[in-house]
């Protein structure tokens, strides 16, 4: 695959005037194709049926376009209409601050069709934010974003009032980054709530927001979020450079987004962090990361991302640092064991029976002696077993989802050991496996390891140790290698920054980790000097008690 | 093309578990025709590991003996494998034994290269010599407890050689080792069949509580040059051990009031240290050991509160290990095999001097060497009682 792209590359590179002499043809043809989403930049018309026609026409006489028509001023003379989208807006705030405002209006005496607008806006909508709109491009943008707008015959402007809103999924209990101690609350589908929880949280005004509208056809809202003074400038520019350059009709998750900008496709290793926990976005906004919000997902972008940062949890840094620490060597060790177990197994029992204590040896060798299968195509068998079963299990409504696990327990445990398809100790490694690959916190780095672990298996089978080292060697190098968002992946190992290692595969106390991240940052100072606590009394004895006890005795 | 490279390589290494003929042990005899005989234990892995899988196969022992001949080791382990479906895998061969007759006429020398040479053979594998019989009858015998009869071996002389003390177990490396060294004896542990041989090597030996046949560590086997000298049993071959400051805990009887071995003796921990001092192109030894450990029995009534009593017992077992160290160096001397390791102390402390020693080291400087021996014992315990069970009944029949 790689091999090809590079001479396609290639090609490009040597017959560059071919290509420059087509590429201006194709791109007005492509425009074409996108049928008519791209609105022609038409000012809107003075009439007001002219301009409702217009409407009705190009949203195809959608039932959920809502065209109220009402007349104003002293004489009812003066048409106007009130355009919406059913579902997307707030029905309580149109009926309250548009419709009764306008209808109830205490300036019929004055209203006339030069004034109307500027009436409105003005004096009688009480409506947070409103903006005046020249053209239909603009227009139909709002009016499919939520917007409500005002349309007065004999003006050739329309007002839109944001009354966004319309059913939205409350805030609940994270489901896919469970802790058992910090905040609880999840980001939802709806990008002002998800935006909003995390201003709550970050109370400065240095906590920058900018916004873009990505997709031709979905117009769906990103958004990007850095602290200024924290961040780093360069990489808030390269985002949204990368963010600016999408082309594509839809971005129905942040994945995609993920999978447009991020700096290496052919990599089983994720270099774009996400989350659905607002004090994650939070923590990662105060070491310098910049997260980008997509509306319709509860899952928010954090970039740049380093390697460790996939095996720690919010909770590490809410627990106390000895524990925290504990808990990430052994998702380190976690790691390892779901990376390489199935392969250690292949190769102790094909090429190394000499490393294994001679109890041992037997006890697996019985358990061979009647399986038919290479112990690679045991290995094999079990992990796409597994595989198949772990799918199947996600994908089910859970009604039948505890069918499938009886029947995979049986089919693991018990009948292929007892049919002699399998031995009972690769049940046991695949299980060990399957458990440890569960307990990594980041769902991304354990499915990439699961993936890995095939190429490890293969590894094994054929070289041994030899060829588990030879992996393992390519895998660090690989890694080495990575960038996300110009920042290395392994950071801070490689290149090895002694002041951030404090908080990597161990989690010190606070008070000593006084800078943020050196690479990702542009303010390291984290905390003031001096923070380790202190208690205020001394701890000696206390003899003014034992004086009173005393006193009482007698 | 350089990644096809690596997928052509295959596995050319690679051996299935299912197809390994595991070799627990080996057994090294020689023939009358002066050829080597090899006997192989293979484990039977399905009859060994219980649980599931074999379904109480114990119908057939736990292992499988094959054995073949050829004019050295080599040839006969590929001779062997005519008679084996497996390749035979000698990285678990944890014990060999060679028997008594071959040790007596050839030696070990011969057999040491194959075994060194040999990358899946261990050098930590455990060196026997089958006392008073071949090795062959040593490696067919069934043992009941230990399945596998080489790791009854093994964990026989472990365990002897820290509780009692009268044997050593020597891996192929230290005999190697001192095989080489200059004018030193070597030591190998000694391990015999009790019983009729054929009736050793059927299951039905099993199947009784007290098995007709069974093995035994017995006894010190003395190589002078590589070859078998002398077996020292009892006492000469626990003070061998002591001097070789292997002992890690045994048992010392000590008269009392004229009654013969009344007081045991037991040892917790020992130290013994040999050093050397050459006067007038003589040398001379002096063995000094530090003993502690508890009383564990008495047979007789004393009164242990009584801190006299406790130096007086003190001192009998200082002579009592004493004895006991000057009977295994006279029946070392006797048997003009340095198998104490004096010659190295001499080397050590006076290099330049031992060089003219050297040679006629074992035969006449080593018969003759003055050695003195100083013993530090002592009592730390006495165990959960005090005074003799013995005295408390005495003084109620008063």
């Amino acid at each position: 695959m790689v091999k090809v792209i590079k001479t396609e590359r290639r090609v490009l590179k040597f017959m560059p005037s071919f290509f420059k002499d087509r590429k201006p043809k194709k791109k007005p043809q492509m425009d074409d194709e996108n049928q008519s989403t791209d609105y022609p930049i038409e000012l809107i018309q003075v009439s007001l049926s002219d301009n409702l026609n217009i409407i009705k026409q190009k949203t195809g006489n959608s039932s959920d376009v809502v065209i109220r028509e009402i007349k104003m001023g002293i004489n009812f003379d003066i048409k106007a209409a009130i355009v919406y989208v059913e579902g997307i807006v707030d029905n309580q705030a149109i009926q309250e601050f548009l419709l009764q405002s306008i209808m109830k209006d205490d300036h019929k005496e004055v209203i006339n069709p030069h004034n109307a607008l500027e009436l409105l806006s003005e004096d009688m909508m009480t409506i947070g934010n409103i903006s005046s709109i020249t053209n239909f491009g603009d227009m139909f943008a709002s009016l499919m974003a939520g917007d409500t707008l005002i349309l007065v015959d004999g003006v050739n402007r329309a007002l839109s009032a944001s009354t966004k809103g319309g059913e939205k999924r409350s805030i609940v209990e994270s489901t896919t980054q469970m802790v058992v101690r910090g905040p609880k609350g999840a980001f939802t589908e709806s990008l002002g709530t998800n935006t909003a929880m995390v201003r709550r949280i970050i109370k400065t005004p240095d906590l920058w927001r900018e916004s873009l509208k990505v997709g031709r056809v979905t117009k769906t809202d990103v958004t990007f979020m850095y602290i200024h003074g924290i961040a780093n400038d360069k990489v808030v520019k390269e985002i949204r450079q990368r963010l600016q350059r999408i082309d594509i009709d839809s971005i129905l998750e942040s994945g995609y987004i993920e999978q447009l900008i991020e700096d290496q496709t052919f990599t089983p290793f994720p270099t774009m962090y996400n989350t659905e926990r607002p004090d994650v976005v939070a923590g990662n906004l105060l070491e310098g990361r910049i997260a980008i919000f997509v509306d319709g997902t509860p899952f928010v972008l954090i970039a740049p991302a380093v390697f460790m940062q996939f095996f720690q949890s919010a909770e590490d840094y809410y627990a106390r640092f000895d524990i925290a620490t504990s808990i990430r060597l052994l998702r380190i060790l976690m790691f390892m064991i779901s990376l390489i177990a199935p392969a250690t197994y292949v190769a102790v029992t094909t090429f190394h029976q000499e490393m294994v204590p001679t109890t041992l040896i037997v006890a697996i060798a019985a358990q061979r002696e009647s399986v038919p299968f290479p112990a690679f195509v045991e290995a094999l068998l079990m992990e796409l077993t597994f595989e198949i079963l772990r799918e199947a299990g996600i994908r089910l409504p859970k009604a039948i989802g505890s069918a499938v696990s009886i029947v995979g327990a049986l089919v693991i445990g018990q009948a292929a050991v007892q049919a002699s398809i399998v031995s009972p100790a690769m049940v046991i490694i695949v299980s060990i496996t399957a458990i440890a690959s569960f307990a990594t916190p980041s769902f991304d780095m354990a499915i990439s390891a699961r993936l890995i672990r095939f190429l490890f298996m293969i590894g094994a089978a054929t070289f041994g140790f030899y060829g588990i080292i030879l992996c393992l060697l390519m895998m660090v190098v690989h890694l080495c290698g990575l960038r996300s968002f110009g920042i290395p992946y392994m950071a801070p190992f490689a290149p090895f920054i002694p002041v951030n290692n404090g908080d990597t595969i161990v989690r010190l106390p606070w008070w000593t980790l006084r800078q943020r991240p050196r690479l990702i940052t542009a303010n390291t100072v984290r905390e003031g000097t001096n923070q380790y606590p202190h208690p205020p009394a001394s701890r000696g004895m206390v003899n003014r008690d034992l004086e009173e006890g005393d006193n009482n005795e007698a | 093309m350089m990644s096809m490279t690596f997928l052509l390589t295959s596995c050319w290494s690679k051996k299935e578990l299912t197809d390994l003929a595991i070799v627990a042990a080996m057994g090294v005899d020689k023939t009358k025709d002066g050829r080597y005989h090899l006997t192989l234990q293979i484990i039977n892995p399905g009859n060994v590991a219980g649980g599931m899988v074999g379904g109480g196969g114990t119908q057939s022992p736990p292992v499988t003996i094959y054995s073949a001949s050829g004019d050295n080791l080599v040839e006969a382990s590929r001779r062997a494998s005519g008679r084996i479906s497996r390749r035979l895998y000698y990285a678990h061969t944890n014990l060999v034994v060679v028997g008594e007759k071959m040790a007596r006429e050839e030696g070990l020398n011969t057999l040491i290269d194959a075994f060194d040479r040999d990358p899946e053979f261990r050098n930590t594998s455990t060196l026997v010599i089958a006392n008073h019989s071949t090795a062959a009858d040593l490696v067919k015998t069934l043992t009941p407890v230990d399945k596998i009869p080489a790791n009854k071996v093994l964990k026989t002389l472990e365990f002897t050689e820290r509780k009692w003390g009268e044997n050593v177990k020597t891996s192929l490396q230290e005999v190697m080792k001192s095989l080489e060294s200059p004018g030193r004896g070597t030591v190998v542990s000694g391990f015999r069949l009790v019983g009729n041989p054929q009736q050793a090597q059927k299951l039905d030996n099993l199947q009784e509580s007290e098995p007709e046949a069974t093995l035994r560590a017995s006894g010190i086997a003395v190589l002078k040059q590589g070859k078998l000298v002398d077996w020292l049993y009892g006492k000469p071959a626990r003070g061998t051990v002591w001097i070789l400051d292997k002992i890690q805990g045994t048992d010392i009887n000590i008269d009392w009031e004229g009654r013969k071995e009344v007081i045991a003796y037991q040892t917790v921990r020992q130290k013994t240290s040999v050093s050397a001092q050459v006067k007038n192109g003589k040398p001379h030894i002096s063995v000094h050991t530090r003993v502690e450990g508890d009383i564990s029995e008495m047979e007789v009534p004393v009164d242990i509160t009584n801190p006299k009593v406790i130096t007086k017992i003190e001192q009998s077992v200082r002579k009592e290990i004493k004895k006991e160290l000057r009977k295994a160096i006279e029946r070392a001397q006797k048997n003009k095999t340095d198998i104490l390791g004096f010659g190295e102390v001499v080397h050590r402390t006076r290099p330049n001097q031992f060089k003219k020693l050297k040679t006629e080291w074992n035969d006449v400087y080593f018969p003759k060497l003055d050695v003195d021996i100083t013993v530090e014992a002592y009592v730390r315990r006495a165990g959960l009682r005090n005074k003799s069970f013995l005295s408390g009944v005495k003084e109620n029949q008063k």
